[in-house]
Order: structure tokens, then C-alpha cells, then sequence
């Protein structure tokens, strides 16, 4: 399968009368997404609000970050099974909005973090703060069910994010990169040498705030199937959940993730890239044994050498992950697991909730309970009401002087387990 | 360690039933119990986060299987009051896996602190949802045959 991404660099963004990109400047109509936002009868009124790289801002509670793309050429659209028809994607060409995003926020149940700081030492933590952020604030209609609120603001972003994608169709992206990887019998035949690798990617699939969508399916129903690498480029895998943000997949990172990015980029140098797997993480743990069985049965099929595996979480998945690494090393495959850690503010607890011998290659993202203090900043997008009491909330939280000291557990993906974070080690 | 079975259906050998497993919710969710027990075995306990884990793992050592995972859901067990879990209603050898992800859950306790009196009435109502919205949908998969 072949994609073509072509990029088109958004230099900043403005509201104004009339919906186009010009020049590398996104104008945005807000009566016009307001009209396509409220279509939804949940919704009460939504509010828009632009945040730039540098600017003292502080945007909670984040429940999803998305990126503007459009179907240029090819089968199906974007967000196949929500938006678009639920063709099979990841062929043709697509365009991504580089540089910006569409963030919504929302307080959907009464304790909620995720936060993104434009400035200061937060926005060091995350990834989303060097993006021109266009921030929708949805109200939903009284005496809703948070559950319906969550759907109504998820979908409310991802319409959002195709209508501002669909101002670029015709237009001349700044780059572009072609991903293309091969069929199983031609892989074989063209990389005969080439150690055979997968990305075994868990998704989280837990229950309201915990879920993810594949082609629009809720990932809790899911059985272990394989996508090609480039159909999460075109939004095949959504995010619903949001909860403990630094180690949650935003939508974004779904559609550039950095493992099926790197995996792409080694395909026929290093690696033959064979296939991206998802799975889920239920609660129930026979859909645990279930599904980590059936990773370990596709990787064996495929006949893989190697296979990272990446988790989405702490705690629960933690069995998942291992299970998966226990099930696909015992049939003779290497693997390499990616997830955070939980040790404690002082770093000296068990960082995770299950461990194995097999579980010897391990990528961490940094520790979830590290503490960071975040300045007071002028402006408040969303609300800061629950942000003093969760996530490593102490009697020191709120300071004196209006700072927070919080773990970064409440930073939108400060140590998210794709990889797609600022932390390292040196 | 034994082989790990999980799941609570019945199955058939010889046309025989020869287990047939049943489920009981644990829990110290008022929600749970109060929209669960007209269709669901429920045991509750009007008491603390750390408390139904340790009443949870009492149930284990006496040989109840754990069916879902005690730290279900990304609020951690020392941010939200609340926890309910599904365990087998009849006693067994003791599962081993079982004992590992009920400690594991214990210990995680220390690692996050929990301030309920911070929390208004609409919080804690969020949190009682949330983790019904965790147990249900492993009553779905439970319940799915």
C-alpha cells in the first residue's frame, strides 16, 4: 500500500469572515464551525480560542488533540467509520495541516486534568504546546449524561478538524513524504535478508474516558487484526479517552506515530516493516488472555523475528503488555516493550504494576509521578477547577503565589508511551 | 505457576456441565450495587479505597478468582474512592495471578494520595460513574454469551 503525505505549514492562525488558507495562514470562520459544532443537539454553545507557541496560556482540561488532514486522491476520507465513509484508508494521497492542531477541552466528569502550557517549564513536558493550538471549549446542554458529552465533544473535534483539513484540498503542499509498504509475499521476496518486524500497538479500551476507535468499531470489541502502517495516517484509529493525560494517546499521536513512523522509515534499510497489530486492553481478563493470545498467534503466523509493543495507560495494562510480551517471546520472537512508569515521586517504587523475565528490552518514557511546579500563567483556557485536586495533588498543590506543583501525570502527553513526548535521558 | 483460566462461562464436556462459574461484584460503589443488584450478584461494602482491596484479596487467599483487573481505569486507586471488581462466586485453589494483581493493586495505593473532602458532591458522583462505566463493560464481555 501506497500513501503520499503532502504537508502544508501553517504559520499562524486568525479568525475572520471567511474559512480559507492563504499564504500559510489559517482563516477561521467561527460562525461557520459554530454552525457545524452545534449541529449536534447535545451541545449548548462552543467557544473558540487560538493559543501560540510562547504565549502565557494554559489550556485544561484537554480532552483530545487532533490534525486537520484531507483525502486528496484515493480510497475513502478521513476518520473512516465517524466522519468519512468506512472505506479502507491509508492509500492515495493526504494532506495534514503541519504545526497546528485542533484542541478540545471540556470538563465532561468533575475531576479531570490534562493540561497544555503554552510557556514556562509545563510546556517543556509537552509536545503540543510548539503547535498553534485553535482551542474549542464545548457546553453541553443541561442534565446531560457525562457519556454523552464525551461523545458529543469528540465528535465536535473531529468535525472540526475535517472541515478546517478539507480548506486544503486544492492546495500545493510544502512537502511531501511517500510511505509504501508491500504485501506479505512480496516483502518476503524483496527483503529476503531483512529481519522481519511488527508494532504491536495497545489501545486503550476500558469504559467512558478510556476508549479508542478503530474505524469507528469501540476497541473493547475488537479481536487483534492488522492495519497496514499508513491507515492511522488517514485517522483510522481515534482516540476517546483522556484521563491521566501524560500517557493517553490524543488523536494526534494516532495519526503520527512516531513507532509506525520510525518502523516506515527503516522499512527495506534495517527492517522489513510486515504490519501494524492493535489490540486492546479490557478490563475483563479473559478478553486479556483472548487478545494477548491472538497477538502472539499473528505474530507467529507472520513469521516475525521482532515486534515492538507499545501500551497506552498504567496499571491495568500493564498485565496486557506483559502478557503480550510473555505470549509473543515464547514463540521465539524478540520483542521490545515502550511504556511509562509509576515509582513514586521519589522514583523508588516498582514502576510497574505486573513485570517478566521475557520484558528484558524495555523503552521508558519517564516517570508519571515526578513533580514539576507550574507558574501562574495570564490566561485560562477551560477551567483550572479540579486541576489543584488530582494527580498528585498535595497540600502544596496551589502555592502561594498562583503556581501549581503537580506531577506531570497531568500533562498531556508528558510521558506518552508511543514516544511521542519531549522527555529523554542523557 | 498453574495454567490461568479466566472467564466465567459454563462450558461442556460429554454433554455435561461440568463447571459452571458464577460471578459476584465486589464493590464500595453505591452506584454499582444500586443499578447492578436487580441483575447482578452484589456484595458492597460502604467503605474506603484501600479497605474493599484488602476485603478483595481476603476473598482471594480463601480461593475466589479475580475475573477483571483490580486497577481497571487510569484514575489510580489513591485518586478516586472507588473500586469494584468481578470475582468467581465459588472458591478454588488459590489463583496465583489472582493474589499478584490484587497485591500489586494494594501497593499502588501508596503511590497516589487521595483527598475526598476536596471533592465536591458533583466529583464524587463522576467518580461512582466512571468506575460503573469500568465493571460495565466487563459485565459485557462476562454477560456476552
Amino acid at each position: 500500500m501506497k500513501l503520499e503525505m503532502g504537508y502544508i505549514h501553517i504559520s499562524d492562525i486568525e479568525f475572520s469572515s471567511e474559512s480559507k488558507i492563504e499564504n500559510g495562514k489559517l482563516y477561521v470562520s467561527t460562525d461557520a464551525l459554530k454552525a457545524l459544532v452545534l449541529e449536534d443537539e447535545k451541545l449548548k454553545d462552543v467557544s473558540f480560542d487560538i493559543a501560540r507557541p510562547g504565549e502565557s496560556v494554559r489550556i485544561t482540561p484537554v480532552k483530545d488533540v487532533i490534525e486537520p488532514r484531507v483525502k486528496v486522491e484515493g480510497k475513502g476520507g478521513v476518520f473512516p467509520g465517524i466522519i468519512s465513509k468506512v472505506d479502507t484508508v491509508g492509500s492515495g494521497k493526504t494532506y495534514a495541516l503541519k504545526g497546528m492542531a485542533v484542541v478540545t477541552a471540556g470538563k465532561i466528569v468533575g475531576f479531570q486534568e490534562g493540561v497544555i502550557d503554552m510557556t514556562g517549564p509545563g510546556a517543556d513536558y509537552t509536545p503540543f504546546s510548539k503547535l498553534i493550538n485553535l482551542v474549542m471549549v464545548c457546553e453541553p446542554v443541561d442534565e446531560i449524561e457525562p457519556h454523552e458529552y464525551e461523545k458529543a465533544v469528540r465528535i465536535a473535534g473531529f468535525k472540526a478538524a475535517a472541515y478546517i483539513g478539507e480548506l486544503a484540498k486544492s492546495l500545493t503542499p510544502d512537502e511531501t513524504k511517500v510511505y509504501e509498504t508491500e504485501t506479505i509475499k512480496e516483502g518476503m521476496a524483496k527483503y529476503p535478508d531483512l529481519p522481519r518486524v511488527a508494532y504491536v500497538h495497545m489501545l486503550q479500551s476500558q469504559g467512558l474516558l478510556h476508549d479508542t476507535y478503530v474505524y469507528g468499531v469501540d476497541a473493547k470489541q475488537i479481536l487483534p487484526t492488522m492495519l497496514n502502517p499508513t491507515e492511522c495516517m488517514d485517522g483510522a484509529i481515534v482516540s476517546g479517552n483522556c484521563v491521566s493525560a501524560c500517557d493517553k494517546n490524543p488523536t494526534y499521536v494516532h495519526q503520527n506515530n512516531p513507532v509506525v513512523h520510525d518502523l516506515l522509515e527503516e522499512h527495506g534499510k534495517t527492517i522489513n516493516f510486515v504490519c501494524h497489530i492493535v489490540t486492546n486492553e479490557n478490563v475483563y481478563l479473559a478478553d486479556k488472555q483472548r487478545s494477548s493470545d491472538w497477538t502472539a498467534k499473528l505474530c507467529k503466523m507472520l513469521d516475525l523475528d521482532g515486534v515492538i509493543v507499545s501500551q497506552e495507560g498504567f496499571g491495568n495494562p500493564d498485565t496486557d503488555l506483559i502478557m503480550n510480551c510473555k505470549k509473543i517471546e515464547a514463540e521465539g520472537i524478540k520483542t521490545v516493550i515502550i511504556t511509562d512508569e509509576y515509582a513514586g515521586r521519589d522514583g523508588k517504587s516498582q514502576s510497574l504494576a505486573d513485570a517478566d523475565a521475557a520484558a528484558d528490552a524495555v523503552v521508558t518514557a519517564g516517570n508519571a509521578n515526578q513533580v514539576v511546579v507550574l507558574p501562574k500563567l495570564d490566561k485560562v483556557i477551560g477551567t483550572l477547577d479540579y486541576i489543584t485536586k488530582i494527580a498528585g495533588a498535595s497540600e502544596n498543590t496551589l502555592r502561594e503565589d498562583g503556581s501549581l506543583e503537580v506531577e506531570i501525570q497531568v500533562i498531556t502527553g508528558a510521558t506518552n508511551e508511543v514516544g511521542f513526548t519531549t522527555l529523554s535521558a542523557r | 505457576m498453574p495454567d490461568m483460566v479466566f472467564g466465567c462461562r459454563p462450558f461442556i464436556v460429554m454433554e455435561e456441565v461440568v463447571r459452571l462459574e458464577d460471578y459476584i461484584i465486589v464493590t464500595n460503589n453505591p452506584l454499582v450495587r444500586d443499578r447492578e443488584e436487580s441483575r447482578h450478584a452484589v456484595e458492597y461494602h460502604e467503605t474506603g479505597i484501600r479497605e474493599i482491596l484488602e476485603i478483595i484479596r481476603n476473598k482471594v487467599h480463601v480461593g475466589q478468582r479475580l475475573l477483571t483487573h483490580p486497577l481497571s481505569g487510569s484514575v489510580k486507586p489513591g485518586e478516586t474512592p472507588y473500586k469494584s471488581v468481578l470475582m468467581t462466586r465459588g472458591k478454588e485453589p488459590v489463583d496465583l495471578m489472582s493474589v499478584e494483581l490484587i497485591q500489586s493493586a494494594i501497593e499502588a495505593c501508596g503511590k497516589f494520595s487521595f483527598k475526598s473532602e476536596e471533592y465536591d458532591e458533583r466529583a464524587m458522583r463522576d467518580f461512582r460513574i466512571i468506575d460503573w462505566t469500568l465493571i460495565s463493560s466487563a459485565l459485557e464481555s462476562a454477560d456476552s454469551f
